[in-house]
C-alpha cells in the first residue's frame, strides 16, 4: 500500500468499482490496470475492508433493532406492595422534575432565540479547491460539528488577514453554534459595520440573535433589519414578544 | 442472499423471524438463557453475512441458510460452554458427534472484532454520512438533502472520512509489520 495520500479521483474509481457502479467500459479498464498495479490491488483491499467495517456497523445495528423486536415479554410484575412503591417514587419523581423544570426553564429570550436560531449551512466544499486548503478544512470541520477545530484554523488565518470578513463571519457563526454568543458580537458587528461585505444582511442577523441570547437585544438601535425583505419580518416578530 | 448482499433490513428480519426460535429452543435446552439465545444468533447471522459478502457462501450447497445459522450459533454456544465461566452447565446433546463446519470460524471473528475497531475510529458525523452511503446505499444527493448541506460538500466528508479510516489502517499496518 502507498504511503502517499490517495486522491479523490482515485478513491472514487476504487469505490465504483467496489459498489458496481462503474460502466462496463470503464470497469474493463479498471480490471486490466488491476491486474499489472500491485499498488491498486492493495487499495482496492483496503478501501474493501473499509467500507465493510461501515456495513457491518449497520448489520449490527439492524440485528440489535430485530433483536428487540423478538424480545419476549418480561417477567410479570410484582406484588401489590412493589406497585404501591413505584406509584410513589414516580409521584416524587414527577415532583423533583417538576422543580427542576421551574428552577432551570428557559426565559424568554433563551426560547425565542432556539426558535428562530438556525446554524448557518457554510460555504461548499469542493473537493477541487486547492488555492486554500487550511479554510476549506476548517468549512468541512465546521460542516462537521468540529466548531472549536474551525475555529482554531480561520483563527491562525484571521491573524494573517485580520479585515477578512469571511473569516469574521465564520468564526462568529462557530461562537455560536458552541453557545459562547457572547464572543461572536464584535466578530458579527464588524462584518455588519461593512455595507460592502457579501455576508452584511446576515451578520446583522446573526447579530440579532447574539443579542438576544445574551437578553441585550435593548442594545441595538430598533432600526436595524426593520425593512429588510428577508429578516425584517422576524427582527418585528421578536422585538413585539419581548415587549408583550 | 442477494437481501444480504444489498443490506436489506427485511431480509435480516425475517431471517430472525424464519430461524431464531430453532436456536433459541438449542441454547435454552442446554443451559442457556433466551439473552445468550440472542447473542449467538446474532453472532450467527453476522457470519453468514460476511460470508454472503466475501462470496465464500455456496447457494448451491447450502440453498437453505437455516441450517448453516444453526450450526454456527450451535458451536458457538457450545464453546461458551466449554468456556470456564460455563463448566457446571449440563449439555444434553453430544457436541464431539457433530462435525466442526465452520473452519476459520475464528478468523472471521478475528476480522469482524478488527472491523468494529476500525468503524470505532469515525466521530458522529462521519458515521452519519458513511452509514447512509455504503450501508443504506443512499445517493449523495439525498444524504445532502437529508442533512441540510451542499452535494459536494457531502462528497468531500466522505472522502475525508474514509481518508481518515485509511490513514488508521496504514497505522495498523505499519505496526503488525513491525511486529513481525
Amino acid at each position: 500500500m502507498s504511503e502517499a495520500a490517495l486522491h479523490k479521483d482515485r478513491f472514487e474509481a476504487i469505490e465504483a468499482f467496489l459498489l458496481g457502479t462503474m460502466s462496463p467500459e470503464a470497469r474493463y479498464r479498471f480490471e486490466q490496470e488491476l491486474t499489472a498495479d500491485v499498488a491498486l490491488r492493495e487499495e482496492v483491499e483496503l478501501q474493501r475492508e473499509n467500507t465493510l467495517a461501515v456495513e457491518l456497523a449497520g448489520i449490527t445495528r439492524t440485528l440489535q433493532a430485530a433483536r428487540g423486536e423478538h424480545r419476549g415479554a418480561g417477567p410479570a410484575s410484582g406484588g401489590g406492595n412493589w406497585t404501591t412503591y413505584l406509584k410513589y417514587a414516580a409521584m416524587v419523581a414527577v415532583l423533583v422534575l417538576g422543580a427542576v423544570w421551574w428552577s432551570t426553564r428557559p426565559t424568554e429570550n433563551e426560547r425565542l432565540f432556539a426558535e428562530y436560531y438556525v446554524e448557518d449551512p457554510g460555504l461548499p466544499v469542493p473537493m477541487s479547491a486547492v488555492n486554500d486548503p487550511v479554510f476549506q478544512d476548517a468549512m468541512v470541520a465546521y460542516k462537521l460539528g468540529d466548531f472549536a477545530e474551525a475555529r482554531t484554523k480561520w483563527g491562525n488565518l484571521l491573524q494573517a488577514d485580520p479585515g477578512n470578513d469571511t473569516l469574521r463571519f465564520y468564526i462568529a457563526n462557530a461562537y455560536v453554534a458552541e453557545g459562547d454568543a457572547k464572543a461572536a458580537i464584535p466578530l458579527f458587528q464588524a462584518v455588519a459595520d461593512a455595507p460592502s461585505s457579501a455576508f452584511h444582511d446576515k451578520a446583522r442577523w446573526y447579530l440579532v440573535l447574539a443579542y438576544l441570547h445574551e437578553g441585550r437585544l435593548n442594545e441595538l438601535p430598533d432600526t436595524i433589519l426593520e425593512n429588510d425583505p428577508v429578516y425584517g419580518e422576524r427582527v418585528r416578530a421578536i422585538r413585539s414578544r419581548i415587549h408583550s | 442472499m442477494d437481501g444480504l448482499l444489498r443490506n436489506d433490513p427485511t431480509v435480516i428480519r425475517s431471517l430472525y423471524a424464519v430461524h431464531y426460535s430453532a436456536v433459541r429452543q438449542y441454547v435454552l435446552k442446554n443451559s442457556g438463557t433466551a439473552d445468550d439465545a440472542q447473542d449467538v444468533f446474532q453472532d450467527a447471522v453476522t457470519v453468514l453475512w460476511m460470508q454472503v459478502k466475501e462470496g465464500r457462501f455456496n447457494t448451491n450447497a447450502e440453498p437453505d441458510p437455516g441450517g448453516f445459522l444453526f450450526r454456527v450459533a450451535k458451536f458457538k454456544w457450545l464453546d461458551v460452554v466449554r468456556s470456564a465461566a460455563h463448566r457446571n452447565m449440563r449439555v444434553l446433546h453430544n457436541e464431539n458427534s457433530v462435525p466442526h463446519v465452520l473452519e476459520g470460524d475464528h478468523d472471521i471473528e478475528e476480522r469482524i472484532l478488527r472491523l468494529r475497531e476500525v468503524y470505532g475510529k469515525l466521530d458522529d458525523k462521519c458515521r452519519q454520512v458513511l452509514d447512509q452511503f455504503y450501508f443504506e446505499r443512499k445517493d449523495l444527493a439525498s444524504i445532502a438533502a437529508d442533512m441540510g448541506v451542499e452535494e459536494e460538500s457531502i462528497r468531500t466528508i466522505k472522502y475525508r472520512c474514509m481518508m481518515k479510516l485509511r490513514a488508521f489502517r496504514r497505522t495498523i499496518g505499519g505496526e503488525e509489520r513491525k511486529a513481525k
